[in-house]
């Protein structure tokens, strides 16, 4: 109870309350215009977060993901443009309501699902995480390296339909983050000389990089080639709202647990949760032939979902430091930029700190219902902000918040030139989830495999002689197993395709 | 902008290989056989694996080295791209001499300006608003070090 008390106070401070309050504003922001995502906001976020105290650090990227979700429905219900890939799976759903004159219903089941599906996936986490972080103090080095390399293969299974793009993808993110002195043996690595590179690739450049600057080269190409229609007005955003929840309760109820659960899985974020979820509720509905007609049945399922998502990512972050998706990725940096290591240890070390990060869910998620009807109200005039306008804002942000963690050239640089590799590989479909988990994860799976080894004298076998690292170290090896034949597969099947006539 | 699996993937291999090669020389720990090379060599050599397979996977298909696919035209696509990586060189190169203030408004203004196909006047008055916004928010109040260069005389 005292903990909780504690938590409260934590979080009912002024600077907490603004930062959420303007982290969310940020979010409706980014979320609102098609092609940002909620990741970019993140990493737009992040410069500023590195000056900021842990908690309102981790309660802007909270507020600000969360709004981004939820306001990306808007352009998708207005303009069958998605604002975040988190709302593809029902943009036609909400449009196409909106055709039959039920635009401000969709947008308001979009709304109120989204906060049911949030308070679901905050509820299990924070029940679910102490319990995983009790059993969790157990892990030895063999446990956490092979939890580590399940996740980074997740991430890579799961990244897309093309494995092997997903595994190279991954290794070139090993690869930056064995840049600097090894935390081992103290041995520099691939530095070049260069005495700036000794700790390492720093972490802002690179969600930069990854993340804004490869977003922007994308779409600084499409400004004017096509214009924005003028979106319709919205009229009773929650009108029939509540009737349709209690309709869909089920599914809602579903979609919001499963879409934790998704989140939870290394690799698979808000939007995966949202496809899946949408399928779902097709296949389980009594009506399955009205779906893709303007029927809200899948769109109260998906938003919850997407939603649920975002938190149940949070579980293996927290608990393990193995992040679920890019934005816990990228809220496992911070915290380490902070000095505080993810792990079950935070449970007790920093109890009052996790939870007021649960306090700091629910409330970003009963934010979304007043500053989610200001962003319906105001569509209109979000989506007419000129892109010519505000993507090279957007670039001066880049650039002045990759040189403000270590007021350092180099690391604009590096933005640039990950950026730069970013896009190229977007462009030819690698996934780039799988190269920013492996940046946070690499260091960990290292880390532990030589203490592993030093305890043992070398003994591989070692590894698996306790049984949960046994089971992690047979799932690991089984998913690389089945990576592997999955590219062999790929390069069978294309050389018979071309054999046949 | 796609560029054939099989440039890529012999690129992928080539980095895996100088990987490997460049983490011969990392010393082992005491007594043990493993070191900060063990890490590095097994990430190099799947490099090399994947990309000879990306490679390999791609060789079958006979797909043309380089193909531009899309409705916008790959100049256009390039002056973006170009324009991003100068104002970022520009930045990083200018900064220190001229300083942030004259720098940014400058770079501001020229790609406003250019990607709203001239609309000068609400870029300059753009570039600067947002100029000392950023000013006030990162060097006054995050206190990061933003160059003033030559302004610094100026100033102090």
């Amino acid at each position: 109870m005292a903990a909780l008390t504690d938590a409260l106070a934590m979080v009912f401070t002024w600077e907490v309350l603004v930062v959420i309050l303007g982290a969310s504003l940020f979010g409706l922001l980014i979320g609102s215009i098609p092609g940002l995502t909620a990741t970019m906001a993140t990493a737009l976020l992040v410069p500023v977060t590195f000056f900021m105290e842990p908690l309102p650090a981790i309660s802007a990227i909270v507020a600000a993901t969360a709004m981004a979700i939820v306001a990306g429905d808007i352009p998708g219900a207005l303009l069958r443009i998605p604002g975040t890939p988190a709302s593809a799976a029902y943009t036609d759903e909400a449009y196409l309501m909106g055709r039959q004159g039920k635009l401000g219903q969709a947008l308001g089941v979009n709304l109120a699902c989204s906060v049911v599906g949030g308070i679901i996936g905050v509820a299990i986490l924070a029940f679910l995480s102490p319990l995983v972080a009790d059993f969790a103090l157990q892990f030895t080095s063999d446990e956490y390296f092979w939890l580590a390399l399940l996740g980074l293969s997740c991430a890579v299974l799961v990244s897309g339909a093309d494995a092997l793009k997903g595994a190279i993808s991954m290794l070139l993110g090993l690869l930056i983050s064995m840049v600097g002195m090894d935390s081992v043996s103290g041995q520099v690595r691939f530095t070049f000389g260069i005495s700036d590179l000794m700790s390492g690739i720093s972490i802002l450049p690179v969600l930069i990089g990854l993340f804004a600057i490869a977003e922007l080269l994308r779409r600084l190409p499409e400004i004017g080639m096509s214009s924005l229609p003028t979106p319709p007005p919205v009229d009773k955003p929650f009108q029939g709202v509540g009737r349709l929840m209690w309709r869909y309760k089920g599914g809602m109820a579903r979609s919001g647990v499963l879409g934790t659960l998704i989140g939870a899985l290394p690799g698979a974020g808000a939007d995966i949760a949202s496809w899946i979820n949408y399928a779902l509720s097709r296949r389980l509905s009594r009506t399955p032939e009205k779906f893709g007609t303007g029927h809200p049945e899948g769109l109260v399922a998906a938003s919850s979902a997407n939603n649920a998502a975002l938190s149940g990512a949070y579980v293996p972050a927290l608990v393990f430091g193995i992040p679920g998706d890019t934005i816990t990725a990228i809220i496992i940096g911070v915290l380490m930029m902070k000095g505080i290591t993810p792990g079950p240890d935070v449970f007790t070390a920093d109890a009052t700190l996790v939870n007021a990060i649960f306090i700091v869910f629910v409330l970003a998620n009963l934010l979304l219902l007043p500053l989610g009807l200001l962003a319906i109200r105001g569509a209109r005039h979000i989506l007419s902000v000129p892109q010519s306008v505000l993507y090279p804002l957007i670039l001066l942000f880049c650039i002045v918040g990759a040189y403000a963690a270590n007021n350092s050239m180099l690391d604009v640089w590096l933005m640039l030139g990950l950026g730069i590799l970013a896009y190229v590989l977007v462009e030819n479909e690698f996934p780039i989830g799988p190269m920013i988990l492996a940046v946070i994860l690499g260091p960990v799976v290292e880390s532990n495999f030589m203490r592993s080894m030093i305890k043992s004298n070398g003994e591989l076998l070692t590894l698996f002689d306790r049984p949960i690292a046994a089971t992690l170290g047979a799932l690991a090896l089984l998913v690389w197993l089945a990576l592997i034949g999955s590219s062999v597969r790929s390069v069978w099947r294309s050389r018979t395709t071309t054999a046949s006539p | 902008m796609r560029i054939n699996d099989l440039v890529l993937g012999l690129v992928m291999a080539l980095l895996g290989a100088i990987t490997v090669w460049a983490s011969q020389d990392f010393n082992t720990l005491p007594r043990q056989s493993f070191g900060a090379g063990s890490f590095p060599i097994l990430v190099g050599s799947l490099l090399i694996f994947l990309g000879l397979l990306l490679a390999l996977r791609s060789f079958q298909q006979h797909r043309v080295l380089f193909s531009w696919q899309g409705q916008i035209s790959l100049s256009h696509t390039l002056a973006c791209l170009v324009a991003v990586v100068v104002a970022v060189a520009g930045y990083a190169l200018l900064t220190p001499i001229l300083g942030f203030p004259l720098v940014e408004p400058v770079m501001l203004t020229l790609l406003i300006g250019w990607l709203s196909k001239g609309r000068w006047s609400l870029a300059l008055i753009i570039a600067i608003v947002s100029t000392i916004l950023i000013w006030i928010v990162f060097a006054q109040l995050l206190h990061v070090p933003l160059a003033l260069g030559i302004l610094e005389e100026v100033v102090y």
